[in-house]
């Protein structure tokens, strides 16, 4: 049996490491190395929240364009939420001897050991979309969606949707991520300032409550809501997948033509919703954008350039004129077609 | 080799029990093989060959630049190559240790002054900053480096202690785990019981030790208590077991539920980070240069390993997972030696999270996601049974490595992270096939 075991999983082990060669075309290996490794500058490690978000895959893929393109490679590795899972990733990154980390920390606090191991072995390290908040270890730089401008984006549509009528509104909530806090908060200073010079259409917030960021619990907490506030008019959900379930929550008491929906995010579930008209708008995020400028401000770190310690790139409010021009979005209708 | 000794080989009880040694052993070359690549030295040996290559290249005059990064090997680079420069009589024109932007000012201060750089002693990595070919009369051609070496990334020292130190804590827990199935039980709560331990230490300390200035005895107190409630979650899986003959599996699902449901309570679904110094030596902390929980690991294995087999418990043990009835009959206690059992997996789960927590300086509820399939497949990897009876203690250690060693491999390599799944799916359905082949086998 010892035999038939050990040939099974040297088989298998071939095999696997046979797929790691063809992901990584880039890697110089054999014969191309004197010429390649010229022109190779090294590797930068990222190690995503996870993969099974597109968000984080637009990221990934775009990381991985730019930094092709000035000469670096990029390895992806996904920690699937599991900090010890990227303390451990981030070890072998070490190992492997890459040139610069970049993180979605999984943990705002517990990743800050494998950031100082970094930090001692030289390799610089960047974050993107997820910020790390501990005390101890450095981060180069910071990229993400400007939470705080996007909420007021939020904001300024619901008082334009609502704007002569007034109304109540509720907010599906998500209190654990910072990100989301944020969003709120933009949110909500732009409809105190509405509600202090407004006549009579006042925006009353009747009801905050956490939705989980996912369509299941947002489904639930919209049906609460509207089981208390019949008169409800909008309601303002910090990402897509919960807007969705808040939708579907409205759709079943066949109140969906009665209280509008504005989500955040902009994926693709919610620009589709929005072509439909199950959402009225959404503040969209550019996890393309963040993916090339976190690569911009690797290369600027090498170059010998300050690099700013957070960059924040700007939400943009995107309509139903906006998905029935967007090209994405057309192409998923025609393959749904053929 | 003849056939005879072929099956005498296979029939030996040592290579019977410990065969998967083997496996591990080759994976080990095969993955050298696979990892072997370019190797780019620093320290001082390193800087002084740097320095030598400038001086017979450059002469004694030549004006020479460092640039090194902070980091211990690479300022005892910058130290060798300083000392052998300016022993040759070299100008050392500045000495960078920091980041590219430390290295621009250094250049844009020895041209404004009028300065030339004939050379800059660098490593693989510095040399490769752009910023040098943003001066014309600099250019990273100017970079000399140390010569390169061959060699494999996985047999590195530190990948190696890296691997032990990623597995220690599926080991420790692997280690009740075992016992378990050598019942012919199963135990699905550890993974919920780290996250239990890791919440409730540090909220022990965060609330009656005033967190980061908590001493140190009640840092340790914290983590005893943390244990024992781990502990306690373990007996009363034994007591639902023995008592009213639940089967294992549903016991465990529902304390898994249990303890998974506590610990995000008690926190509030938030990590908690406010722990002092002193409670990080466990996790990160190192005795003569091996990291402290893989001596906490090895010194587990060598006590699980003589009470399974040196000690009357250990034998009660197997003979309830070979036939719970017989041993009933014969007058063991089945009901005492199932509830420490599983009392022994809950204490250890619970040491599991205390470690992790003191590893990644934070409690937290989210830790322990998916250990027990983790520990399972460490132990079904080793060879134990999962019908019960049968199984070794270092087997299991074995099989945590193995996993390890597959997925440090499969990292290293850059196997796409879906993939990596596949195979380890893989690897667990033929190490049960194979403990059922070898059960046939020997009833033939």
């Amino acid at each position: 049996m010892i035999r038939y075991s050990t040939i099974f999983l040297l088989a298998l082990s071939v095999a696997a490491a046979g797929c790691g060669d063809s992901n990584v075309k880039n890697a110089p290996q054999g014969a191309q190395k004197t010429k390649e490794a010229v022109k190779r500058k090294g590797t930068i490690g990222f190690s995503a929240l996870t993969l099974t978000n597109p968000f984080f895959k637009v990221i990934a893929d775009n990381m991985k364009v730019e930094a092709e393109r000035h000469g670096y490679d990029l390895i992806v590795v996904s920690a699937e939420r599991d900090v010890k899972t990227q303390a451990d990733q981030v070890n072998e990154f070490i190992v492997k001897g890459v040139a610069a980390i970049v993180l979605n920390p999984c943990d705002s606090q517990s990743i800050g050991p494998a950031i100082v191991k970094a930090n001692k072995a030289g390799i610089p390290v960047f974050t993107n979309d997820l910020k790390y908040a501990g005390s101890e270890g450095e981060v180069v730089c910071h990229v993400a969606t400007e939470n705080y401008q996007g909420g007021k984006l939020a904001g300024e549509a619901m008082v334009k949707l609502l704007s002569g009528t007034g109304g109540k509104v509720a907010i599906i909530h998500f209190p654990q991520a910072e990100s989301c806090q944020l969003r709120v908060k933009g949110f909500l200073e732009i409809l105190d300032a509405h509600n202090a010079k407004s006549q009579g259409d006042k925006i009353e917030i009747v009801a905050t409550l956490d939705g989980g960021g996912a369509r299941d619990e947002g489904f639930k907490a919209a049906k609460d809501t509207i089981e208390a506030n019949p008169d409800l008019a909008a309601i303002f959900a910090i990402n897509d997948p919960s807007g969705l379930g808040a939708r579907s929550a409205l759709e079943s008491v066949a109140k969906q033509d009665q209280v509008k929906i504005i989500a955040f995010d902009g994926q693709l579930i919610g620009k589709q919703a929005i072509r439909d008209g199950k959402i009225v708008c959404d503040p969209i995020q550019f996890p393309d954008r963040i993916g090339r400028s976190t690569v911009e401000q690797i290369l600027k770190h090498f170059n010998g350039d300050e690099v700013p310690k957070e960059i924040l790139i700007p939400s943009e409010l995107y309509y139903k004129s906006d998905a029935d021009k967007d090209p994405e979005l057309n192409d998923i209708r025609i393959d749904k077609q053929s | 080799m003849s056939p005879n000794l072929v099956t005498r080989l296979i029939n030996n009880a040592f290579v019977r029990d410990y065969g998967m040694i083997f496996v591990l052993l080759v994976l080990a070359g095969l993955f050298s093989a696979l990892t072997l690549k370019q190797q780019h030295p620093t320290g001082e040996a390193a800087g002084r060959q740097v320095a030598d290559f400038i001086i017979s290249r450059n002469g004694g005059e030549a004006r020479v630049l460092i640039v090194t990064r902070n980091t211990g090997d690479d300022l005892a680079f910058a130290n060798g190559a300083m000392t052998r420069l300016k022993s040759a009589g070299a100008t050392v024109l500045d000495n960078v240790n920091g980041v590219a932007s430390d290295a621009k000012r250094a250049i844009d201060s020895i041209l404004a002054s009028g300065g030339e750089i004939d050379a800059i002693a660098a490593n693989d990595v510095t040399a490769k900053w752009p910023v040098y070919d943003r001066y014309p009369n600099v250019g990273s051609s100017k970079c000399v480096v140390p010569s390169s070496y061959t060699w494999p990334d996985f047999l590195k020292v530190s990948n190696l202690l890296g691997v032990a130190n990623q597995t220690a804590i599926y080991a420790m827990i692997a280690i009740g785990m075992t016992m378990v199935i050598i019942t012919g039980g199963i135990d699905l709560s550890v993974g919920s019981l780290v996250a239990l331990a890791s919440v409730g230490t540090a909220i022990m300390i965060r609330d009656c030790g005033g967190g980061v200035q908590a001493g140190l005895g009640l840092v340790i107190g914290a983590a005893i208590a943390g244990i024992c409630i781990c502990t306690l979650a373990g007996a009363f899986n034994g007591f639902m077991i023995t008592t009213f003959q639940i089967p294992p599996f549903i016991v465990t699902l529902s304390m898994m539920m249990m303890a998974s449901g506590l610990s995000y309570r008690l926190s509030k679904g938030r990590s908690i980070p406010e722990l002092p110094e002193s409670f990080f030596w466990l996790g990160r902390g190192e005795t003569a240069g091996i990291a402290n929980p893989i001596l906490l690991m090895t010194l587990l294995y060598i006590i699980a390993h003589v009470v399974m087999s040196r000690t009357v418990f250990g034998r009660y043990v197997y003979a309830i997972g070979g036939n719970a009835e017989a041993a009933r009959l014969s007058g063991l206690p089945v009901k005492r030696i199932l509830m420490s059992v599983y009392t022994i997996c809950g204490a250890l789960a619970g040491l599991g999270g205390v470690v992790l927590t003191s590893q990644l300086s934070a409690g937290d509820p989210k830790f322990g996601l998916m250990y027990e399939l983790e520990v399972i497949a460490a132990v079904v990897v080793g060879g134990t049974s999962l019908m019960g009876g049968r199984g070794k203690i270092f087997g299991t250690l074995i099989g945590a490595f193995i996993i390890a060693v597959i997925k440090n491999g499969m990292n290293l390599k850059d196997v796409d992270p879906f993939n990596q799944k596949i195979v380890l799916g893989a690897v667990l359905m033929l190490a049960v096939l194979f403990d059922t082949l070898k059960r046939r086998n020997s009833r033939e």
